[in-house]
């Protein structure tokens, strides 16, 4: 009894008072609505008949629910599932990938007692403010590096993002002290064995963090996969890029419609319905969604980057 | 220090070097601008021009755009066994999708990736007029090397003379043709789009629309609003087109505002009626058309949301597909009638506002260009001739293998998909292999389909688009060139205030002055100043 009197005390000290909590937690629950609706409208949209979407557009009470959306999506099939597996594998090896050239470069700048560290943090942030443009990017890729229709096309561009190396370096700087590196070299580890044995382990939140957003980068990538793989192409296609393409088919023939004229029409006929697209959605976001909880104890210590240690 | 200095340096010099030379020499690498790569069709053309133009075998890459296509295997093996044997070649389709081909064949032009052909038009991106002046088409007519005589005279001769007069342009080879024009339906017609099912069932008949126009459709639509209660909107409508229909005015062939207009005689679309290129919106005709739909909308005939960019579209195919409407607008295509009653199940009929016109976008509707960067442009014209003459290679191109994705009905008719008693489609055969037919070519030589019935491109298609009529000023094109300030920021305003005056939600009192004001600040009379310089001079050069 004693202790939770104690405990209810103890929590108090800290407490703003009552109203300013039931103010601040109205806010923040409003602000969690905010973020939250309107992929709850996504998901009822999915499941709504297409027949209600015509006659009373996007509703949180649709006139009747079918699944008949989804039905069509696992018609798709082969193309659906094949694009999830690529979806999936292009982020699982791009971000493992990813993560290993990114921690050798920034664990390189990190250390001070590395002679070229200038030049090479000028290079980094060099590419950070000037990039070649598209054309030269297109001209590299796909003709020097040969890189079309192949998940490498993928993966090696978004390989390496300047803006996580610098993150990535004041990370090491700050949380590794060079104590600890000194010591592990008076100890007799080697440098390799120093950076995966002892600085990794210490840095883990901050790569955590790094991972995630390149997780992230990869999952949601279209714009890479339009200009590398080619519409004949079935095999390489990731899920965001699947989704994109009917977006922008639509989006395509709506703008050309005057000049088009009757072709519009007919191909518009052909496209997917609203209720799949939503469908498409729903399956995209879904497994990102769900790995957002495992990854966000990391990213909260990974957010501290950079703030004052006791 | 000095090895630091040095590494930079060697840095700099890299990247200079990167970033000009990434092409191979082929393209420069600033944003749009193309190099031709002139030599090498030169060289590789006097090699192949001996004896046996075609001895070496070599592999033909095709850019298409609009296609559905995901396994094309067989269709590809057929093609290339066919063309080995007539031009000793392989062909390689890159299928481009409505959605991807803008951007992707907009940078394997400006990369000089090896493609031979590409598609191009008035309306995507690689513009044909504009792309020819770049320099990314190889000039078919060229004195010098005309390959377009030498080896495509086959699909020349058979093109209308109005698609071979719309194919000329001002490119950086000078005055000729940059591109084979693809016999497709090239006429523009403007027609209302009617639900004649819910017509009848209001006690009207087809002859009731005919008689009547758009400002007299008050009492028919106010029936049908009457009829089908307060979520119903008769009037379904694409803005844009909508203006065009109601004030018989065209786009104007160059123009990318959307703020130009050119009027026609709608009972006889070829007369001279001396109309010059106009600000659409400070006219006369706009003002009363505008008026009259914002009544329309007032009186809950249109969706809100058709006024609204976002939603616009969807809404106007929600509603076509599912028959909520009563009268819509339609750019009519031959047939097209067929296709919709059986989609939408409802009878649906077509009213032209005006005869069909041929204008330069028309004609410049889908077009196969011969990129600069082909290393065998000789071999590409042979295919293209090829293509629009031999109704098998273009039958096996548009609609792929029989008995695979298409079957023969006893008439010897296609069969591309089997319907049940409803119209539904059970079997789709070609569901893997759907290409854009009208996007390839020559339509034309094509056998029709058991929807399109026997004889449809011989006794309809080929007589209704030879008797539309080309505008009289059809071989203008408004050139922008140093207007760019000006063109943007009149597109800017149109596209604020355009959509919503067109589909009746604004107020005409009070956005029109608005907008017209703006439009003047943006320089718009410069624009029309200049369009009608160009005009009066295309008038006399004719």
């Amino acid at each position: 009894m004693a202790e939770i009197a104690l405990n209810q005390k103890r929590r108090r000290i800290n407490a703003v008072s009552i109203p300013a909590e039931v103010a601040i937690n109205i806010v923040m629950i409003l602000f969690c609505a905010l973020c939250i609706v309107p992929f709850i409208l996504v998901i009822i949209i999915s499941f709504s008949a297409e027949d209600s979407i015509r006659a009373i557009g996007y509703s949180f009470l649709p006139q009747a629910w079918s699944v008949a959306a989804y039905e069509y999506a696992f018609k798709l099939g082969d193309a659906l599932w094949r694009s999830y597996f690529n979806s999936f594998y292009i982020t699982v090896l791009g971000t493992i990938l990813s993560l290993i050239v990114y921690i050798l470069y920034s664990y390189a700048l990190s250390r001070k007692d590395f002679k070229y560290r200038n030049l090479f943090t000028f290079i980094n942030f060099f590419v950070m403010l000037f990039g070649g443009g598209l054309v030269p990017t297109y001209c590299v890729t796909k003709q020097l590096l040969g890189l079309s229709d192949s998940y490498w096309a993928i993966i090696i561009p978004m390989l390496l993002n300047p803006f996580n190396v610098i993150v990535l370096r004041t990370f090491f700087q700050s949380s590794v002290p060079d104590e600890l590196i000194e010591a592990a070299s008076i100890d007799g580890s080697g440098e390799y064995n120093t950076l995966f044995k002892i600085v990794v382990p210490v840095a883990k939140p901050g790569i955590a963090t790094i991972g995630l957003l390149t997780a992230i980068a990869y999952w949601n990538e279209w714009f890479i996969p339009k200009l590398y793989i080619s519409a004949s192409d079935k095999l390489h296609v990731p899920l965001q890029y699947l989704l994109m393409k009917m977006q922008a088919d639509a989006e395509y023939i709506a703008k050309n419609s005057a000049a088009m004229g009757a072709e519009a029409g007919m191909a518009m006929m052909n496209l997917p319905t609203q209720s799949l697209r939503m469908v498409l959605v729903v399956l995209v976001v879904f497994p990102i969604a769900c790995a957002y909880p495992f990854f966000q104890r990391y990213i909260i210590s990974g957010l501290t980057i950079g703030s004052v240690k006791g | 220090m000095k090895m630091k200095k040095l590494l930079s340096l060697a840095l700099v010099a890299t990247m200079a070097m990167s970033t000009l030379a990434a092409c191979g020499g082929k393209t420069e690498s600033t944003s749009n601008d193309v190099a031709p790569v002139e030599s090498v069709s030169d060289e590789t053309g006097a090699e192949t021009a001996d004896s046996n133009p075609f001895e070496e075998h070599v592999t033909l890459r095709w850019y298409l755009d609009g296609n559905s296509v995901t396994n094309d295997s067989a269709v590809m093996e057929a093609i290339n066994k066919y063309l080995n044997e007539k031009i000793n070649a392989d062909l390689e389709i890159i299928w481009g999708t409505w959605g991807d081909f803008d951007d992707n064949s907009l940078l394997a032009i400006n990369s000089g990736d090896p493609v031979d052909i590409y598609f191009t038009c008035s309306w995507t991106k690689a513009e044909y007029n504009t792309y020819a002046k770049k320099g990314a088409w190889l000039r078919l007519d060229d004195p010098d090397n005309n390959i377009l005589k030498e080896y495509g005279s086959d699909v020349w001769n058979i093109l209308p003379q109005v698609l071979k007069d719309g194919a000329v342009t001002d490119g950086n080879d000078g005055k000729g043709v940059y591109a084979i024009p693809g016999y497709k339906d090239f006429g523009t017609q403007n027609t209302w789009d009617v639900n004649v099912t819910l017509l009848k069932e209001l006690g009207y008949t087809l002859e009731d629309i005919e008689s009547r126009d758009f400002f007299t459709f008050g009492d028919i639509l106010a029936a049908a609003k009457a009829a089908k209660g307060d979520n119903f909107y008769p009037l379904v409508i694409e803005g844009a087109v909508l203006e065009r229909m109601v004030t018989n005015s065209i786009i104007v062939n160059g123009d990318s505002t959307g703020a130009l207009s050119y009027y026609l005689d709608p009972s006889d679309v070829s007369k001279d009626i001396g109309s010059k290129v106009v600000n659409k919106f400070a006219t006369e005709e706009y003002k009363k058309f505008a008026e009259k739909v914002h009544e329309y909308y007032e009186l809950g005939y249109i969706d809100p949301a058709l006024a609204n960019g976002a939603t616009a579209n969807d809404t106007l195919v929600a509603q076509q597909n599912s028959a909520q409407y009563l009268i819509g607008t339609q750019s009519y295509a031959l047939g097209y009638e067929y296709t919709t009653s059986a989609a939408r199940g409802i009878e649906v009929a077509y009213v032209p506002c005006t005869s069909p016109y041929v204008d330069k976008t028309a004609a410049q509707g889908a077009m196969m260009a011969i990129s600069a960067t082909s290393e065998n442009p000789e071999r590409a014209m042979a295919f293209l001739n090829l293509l629009n003459t031999d109704p098998y290679l273009m039958q096996l191109v548009a609609y792929g293998v029989e008995g695979i994705h298409y079957q023969v009905a006893d008439n010897g008719l296609l069969i591309r998909e089997e319907k049940d008693a409803d119209g539904n489609v059970v079997t789709n055969y070609h569901e893997e292999y759907t290409p854009w037919r009208n996007g390839l070519g020559n339509i034309t030589l094509l056998t029709p389909t058991v929807d399109e019935g026997e004889g449809f491109f011989t006794d309809k298609f080929i007589p209704y688009y030879t008797s539309a009529r080309a505008i009289p000023a059809f071989g203008y094109s408004f050139d922008g060139t140093g207007l760019d300030t000006e063109l943007a920021a009149v597109t800017s305003v149109q596209s604020t205030y355009a959509l919503p005056l067109d589909c009746g939600a604004a107020d005409v009192d009070e956005v029109l002055p608005k907008m017209l004001a703006e439009l003047e600040a943006a320089g718009i009379d410069k624009i029309v100043a200049a369009a009608n310089e160009q005009l009066d001079a295309y008038f006399a050069s004719k």
